[in-house]
């Protein structure tokens, strides 16, 4: 039902165990340029054990065939550590945003129907095929400084301890790999493409980006990292700062409390934890605003 | 460049959604509270004499009750509502990927806040004295009860005053979840789901008194409505206590 038998002999040698010589139905959303018109294109490959999306897109690189037998140039994509921690191959698979090189074939096939559809994240503007341009998601992380201050011309000496609560609590947000999963499943966090204007400098353009970024929603990933952040004893000499970014326009406030974020997020950070968290010290930072002034 | 600048909107977009937050809990919710536990006095079995005490309490403010209204209700409930509007505009709910619990609850929020919405002003032009010059307004602060049994005695109208409520409720006891995580109030995931016990316990009293109530002004005996009616002919002749 899933997968279809064929008398293919390459398929034949290739695969093993009882689905040996089968085929994988593969529906691709692809895109040739930014901004350019998306269109469907199917692919067949066959099937071994224990695939991954990844080697999927691989076997496409190499066959560089569509189901119809044209040649077409290759899908592209995205990926880097193979195991989950780079962040780099977050696509859409079965409608649903996940990680490609985690994402099992026979699952998949388990999971839904007789062809597996990858499609682009949705939030993001698309480079090509199933590249996208996640400089927004790195516009949230330099938005709420989610880095250690310690840069320097002179050795600052060893940092203040961190007892091993705090370091319980910590540990699960640093493991988070800008994946964007979090922002692809969020309702409020909406698509903000800006392309380039006839004329426009270089320079102009960039400061209009990042402009667009920074007024829209930062998003969960960043509103965790500046919890994250602002929990380290060094990281919190500069918490007033990402609490003022948390705060103004596309912040903390923009959150919906959908919680689809910590539903998808592949390294299970308890982001809405964070995000209550950073509600709570946006409170207190207001109203101490309210009344320093 | 100049288009591009923030809105006023944008600027203080925080304190915005906050004061948005804070509105829809007090004065809004609370007088939905108020509102609805009012009308479930209609349950109390005496023929409508307790919720008309409530009634002759609320409307004792004489001059007062306009400004009042005004300022601790319509005004905060446009403001609530203007803001929502936005805030709806601006989101892109996807059940349909992600058919998680808090997901479908994100969305039903919205929906039943529009909901409640056009139920609002509907009941305000069908009860309250500002539907009068549209043809509506037919609460009688007099005749409290019956003329409330009146409108209600229609089928049609019981049954959206039932969606109206519970979309209505619903939209206040989610919103006491929600709020509790914007401000911070509870933070992790057991103190959540304490607050989720509390939001629905809320949620099912406050539709338990709005149904009732509108079942108990269903129910009114028969006499005590018509002696409404007789004593709504009366006060016709007096000068209306309530502008
Ligand atoms: S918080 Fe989770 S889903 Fe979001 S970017 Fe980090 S790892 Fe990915
Ligand atoms: S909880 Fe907030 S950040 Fe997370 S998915 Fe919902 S709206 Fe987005
Ligand atoms: S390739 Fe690094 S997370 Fe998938």
């Amino acid at each position: 039902m899933m997968i279809r038998a064929t008398d293919d002999a390459h398929a034949m040698t290739d695969a093993a165990g009882a689905q040996r010589g089968e085929l994988v139905r593969v529906r691709i959303l692809r895109q040739d340029v930014p901004s350019g018109e998306s269109y469907w294109e199917r692919f067949e490959v066959p099937y071994e054990r224990n695939m991954n999306v990844i080697s999927i897109l691989q076997k496409i690189a190499a066959q560089a065939r569509s189901q119809d037998g044209r040649k077409v140039a290759p899908v592209a994509w995205d990926c880097n550590c193979l195991e989950e921690v780079c962040g780099s191959c977050t696509m859409l698979i079965n409608g649903r945003t996940r990680m490609a090189c985690s994402a099992l074939v026979d699952r998949l096939l388990a999971e839904d129907g007789d062809e597996i559809e990858l499609r682009p994240m949705s939030k993001f503007p698309v480079v090509r095929d199933l590249v996208v341009d996640r400089r927004r998601l790195f516009r949230g992380l330099e938005k709420v400084e989610a880095w250690v201050p310690v840069e320097g011309s002179y050795d600052l000496g060893p940092g203040p301890r961190i007892s091993p609560d705090e370091q319980e609590d910590a540990y699960p947000l640093s493991t988070c790999m800008s994946c964007g999963c979090c922002l692809e499943a969020c309702p409020q966090y909406t698509k903000v493409e800006v392309v380039r204007r006839e004329g426009e400098s270089e320079k102009d353009f960039e400061a209009r980006r990042k402009a667009a970024y920074d007024a829209a929603f930062v998003g969960a990933h960043a509103v965790s990292q500046a919890m994250l952040f602002n929990a380290h004893p060094t990281g919190r000499m500069i918490a007033d700062e990402r609490m003022k970014a948390l705060t103004r326009q596309g912040g903390i406030q923009m959150c919906g409390n959908a919680q689809n974020c910590v539903a998808v997020c592949p390294k299970g950070i308890p982001l809405t934890r964070s995000i209550a968290r950073a509600g709570r010290a946006a409170t207190v930072w207001a109203i101490k605003r309210l009344f320093d002034r | 460049m100049s288009g591009e600048s923030p809105s006023f909107l944008e600027r203080h977009q925080f304190l915005i959604y906050r004061l948005f937050s804070l509105a829809g809990f007090v004065p809004v919710g609370a007088f939905l509270i108020v509102h609805l536990l009012t009308n479930a006095s209609i349950l109390a079995g005496d023929g409508g004499r307790t919720f008309q005490s409530r009634v002759d309490m609320i409307h004792s403010l004489g001059p007062l009750l306009v400004p009042v209204e005004w300022a601790f209700i319509f005004l905060p409930m446009i403001f609530h509502a203007v803001v929502g509007f936005v805030i709806i505009a601006n989101g892109l709910p996807n059940v349909g990927s992600y058919p998680y619990v808090s997901n479908l609850r994100y969305t039903l929020q919205r929906a039943t806040g529009m909901i409640a919405f056009a139920f609002i002003i509907w009941h305000i032009w069908q009860l309250h004295a500002l539907g009068k010059p549209f043809g509506g307004g037919r609460f009688d602060a007099h005749e409290a009860a019956s003329s409330t049994a009146a409108v209600l005695g229609s089928t049609a109208v019981s049954i959206l005053y039932c969606i109206g409520i519970l979309s209505a409720v619903f939209h206040f006891a989610n919103g006491l979840w929600t709020l509790g995580i914007t401000w911070g109030l509870w933070t992790s995931p057991a103190a959540m789901r304490r607050a989720n016990v509390v939001s629905i316990a809320v949620g099912v009293v406050l539709a338990a008194a709005g149904l009732g109530a509108v079942a108990g002004f269903r129910s009114l005996p028969a006499d005590s409505a018509s002696h409404g009616h007789a004593a709504s002919a009366v006060h016709e002749t007096l000068p209306p206590s309530s502008p």
